[in-house]
């Protein structure tokens, strides 16, 4: 759906007809600069609304309206879970900055033998008061993160809500998963115990599969072709500074667009 | 009051006149004229009445009672007028056919309900954190290669992927040699399974929301999800006692069967189904 503007409705050569002193002219052109962006005129109408509604009443949704409950209720539970994984997220982000107080990415040994990372982390679950509780917490909201995602996928497929003139969510809906699972792998390396190793050994190998950029790819992201301390504080920087800016402007941008586009029907 | 007609006249005709404001000020205190005239000239003890009225057809709105201004207000009220009229115009002449709700809104629907279930959930997650504290194996150790070598379980897939090397072909003029090496097989077949999935809604377009609409749709998203199990359980194929041939078949038969399956099951359900929904779709909308 492309329209074209209307002469008629072209705001400045209104603003210059009206010969407005200097302080009107400012005035008009944030209005309108303002109207333009966000949709004053529509606020303004809430506001008028909500004014003159004396006996407030939850307008109906579209099931209620329509009498679809009795068929479709049981697709209600599922339309939350985009909402409980950006919950998951918050909570995972909050225990996370916490738990960044007291680890340390360092393959260094102590003087047990341990590498320093392993170390801090039996620190935290062994020393630190609730430290414990705080690494849970961080790493089932991550998993429970993951398994909402994944469903929430399922729903938006089986709920056609991927459909016509939601292609970018979609999309967008792709790389916050993908990019959620690397989210995953960086932060399950960073313990640096076993799984840790290995899972990291496979991310090497699998980077240098690849033709021409495979080993350019493998020393970007994990420092070189053997693991060791520069893998872990790439990991590290990615786990905690550049997935963290990404991902929440990613989500904030995916559920801003569903706050424009609405909810697709549940039927 | 009896110059109500011609004030009306002045206000609905997209407010050029601004000097009718003595004659409007006297209806903006509420209620229809016609009312309160007669009990305005009489003289009330009680205070009278609250003022508020419910609003209908005679009270002024919000936008007509800035119109009466002068000033920056004016010069507001006039340029929304011009906005909404514009919008109203490109709607006029636009295409899109306009329905009575295309979505129902975020707010409050949506985060009063989803508030709700969250919170339970947050709760929940706090619940399982306690009851099941994460492990800590043992320190990284590159001497000694664990016997199961396993990702989270939400790249299960990824990983049976990356297993896929068997179905990896050796080509006769190249004496059995492979144009790519195994591990590039097994990450080109991530990227073809994510590449088909961002692919889905340039495929799939239309206003069918619902699986009955669509078996054929329904019955890849069933297989889909299966294959995202079977070929999860491919990466755990050392703990499966079954010979690796025997999976990689199951692999990719079983969502082949299961999809088929879904596809029969919604074909059978659809005639009635699609019955009640027409039903209600032409009890709204009865047909001209």
């Amino acid at each position: 759906m492309s329209l074209e503007k209307r002469d008629e409705f072209d705001h400045h050569a209104w603003l210059k007809e009206k010969d407005l002193t200097a302080i009107e002219r400012v005035f008009l052109t944030t209005l309108v600069v303002l109207d333009k962006r966000l949709r004053i005129v529509d606020y303004l109408e809430l506001l008028e609304d909500a004014y003159y509604k004396i006996n407030l009443q939850m307008p109906k949704s579209h099931t209620e309206q329509y009498d679809l409950d009795n068929k479709f209720w049981y697709w209600y539970p599922l339309y939350s879970l985009g909402f409980f994984s950006v919950l998951a997220y918050i909570v995972a982000a909050v225990s996370g900055a916490l738990l960044g107080f007291y680890y340390a990415p360092s393959t260094a040994s102590t003087a047990a033998g341990t590498p320093v990372a392993y170390a801090s982390i039996k620190t935290i679950m062994q020393d630190i008061q609730f430290g414990f509780a705080l690494r849970s917490i961080h790493r089932w909201s991550a998993q429970i993160m993951m398994a909402a995602v994944f469903l929430h996928m399922l729903r938006v497929y089986f709920t056609g809500s991927y459909k016509e003139p939601r292609e970018v969510n979609w999309l967008l809906g792709i790389i916050l998963i993908s990019l959620s699972m690397v989210f995953g792998y960086t932060g399950y390396l960073l313990p640096w115990n076993q799984l840790a190793f290995w899972a990291g050994q496979i991310g090497v190998k699998m980077s240098l599969s690849v033709p021409i950029v495979g080993e350019w790819g493998a020393q970007m992201l994990f420092g070189g072709f053997s693991l060791g301390q520069p893998t872990i504080i790439r990991m590290y920087i990615l786990h905690v500074f550049i997935l963290p800016f990404v991902v929440t402007a990613l989500i904030a941008l995916h559920v801003g667009i569903v706050w424009v586009q609405g909810i697709a029907e549940p039927h | 009051m009896s110059d109500t007609d011609t004030t009306d006249d002045a206000r609905t005709d997209g407010g050029e006149e601004t000097a009718d404001s003595e004659s409007t000020n006297t209806r903006a205190d509420g209620g229809p004229a016609s009312e309160t005239s007669g009990t305005s000239s009489e003289l009330r003890s009680d205070g009278g009445e609250t003022g508020i009225v419910a609003p209908d057809d005679e009270v002024p709105t919000w936008s007509e009672r800035k119109e009466r201004k002068a000033g920056l207000s004016r010069l507001t009220y006039e340029y929304f007028e011009r906005s909404r009229r514009e919008d109203q115009e490109l709607r006029q002449e636009s295409d899109y056919v306009e329905r009575d709700v295309l979505g129902f809104p975020t707010w409050p629907h949506e985060i009063i309900r989803n508030g709700a279930i969250s919170l339970f959930f947050v709760g929940m997650m706090i619940l399982i954190a306690a009851a099941l504290p994460p492990s800590l194996e043992m320190p990284a150790n590159p001497s000694a290669t664990p016997s199961i070598i396993l990702p989270d379980w939400y790249l299960y897939w990824s990983f049976g992927l990356l297993k896929l090397n068997p179905l990896n072909p050796g080509l006769a003029v190249l004496d059995g040699g492979k144009i790519i090496s195994d591990q590039l097989y097994g990450v080109l077949a991530n990227i073809v399974v994510v590449g088909a999935v961002a692919f889905l809604p340039f495929l799939n377009k239309g206003s069918a929301r619902r699986p009955v609409e669509q078996p054929f749709w329904a019955a890849i998203g069933v297989g889909g999800a299966v294959f995202s199990f079977t070929i999860a359980a491919l990466a755990v194929q050392n703990l499966i006692p079954l010979p690796l041939s025997l999976q990689l078949n199951i692999v990719f038969i079983a969502p082949v069967v299961i999809g088929t399956m879904t596809y029969a099951l919604l074909k059978t359900l659809r005639e009635g189904y699609m019955y009640g929904l027409n039903r209600r779709y032409y009890m709204l909308r009865p047909p001209k």
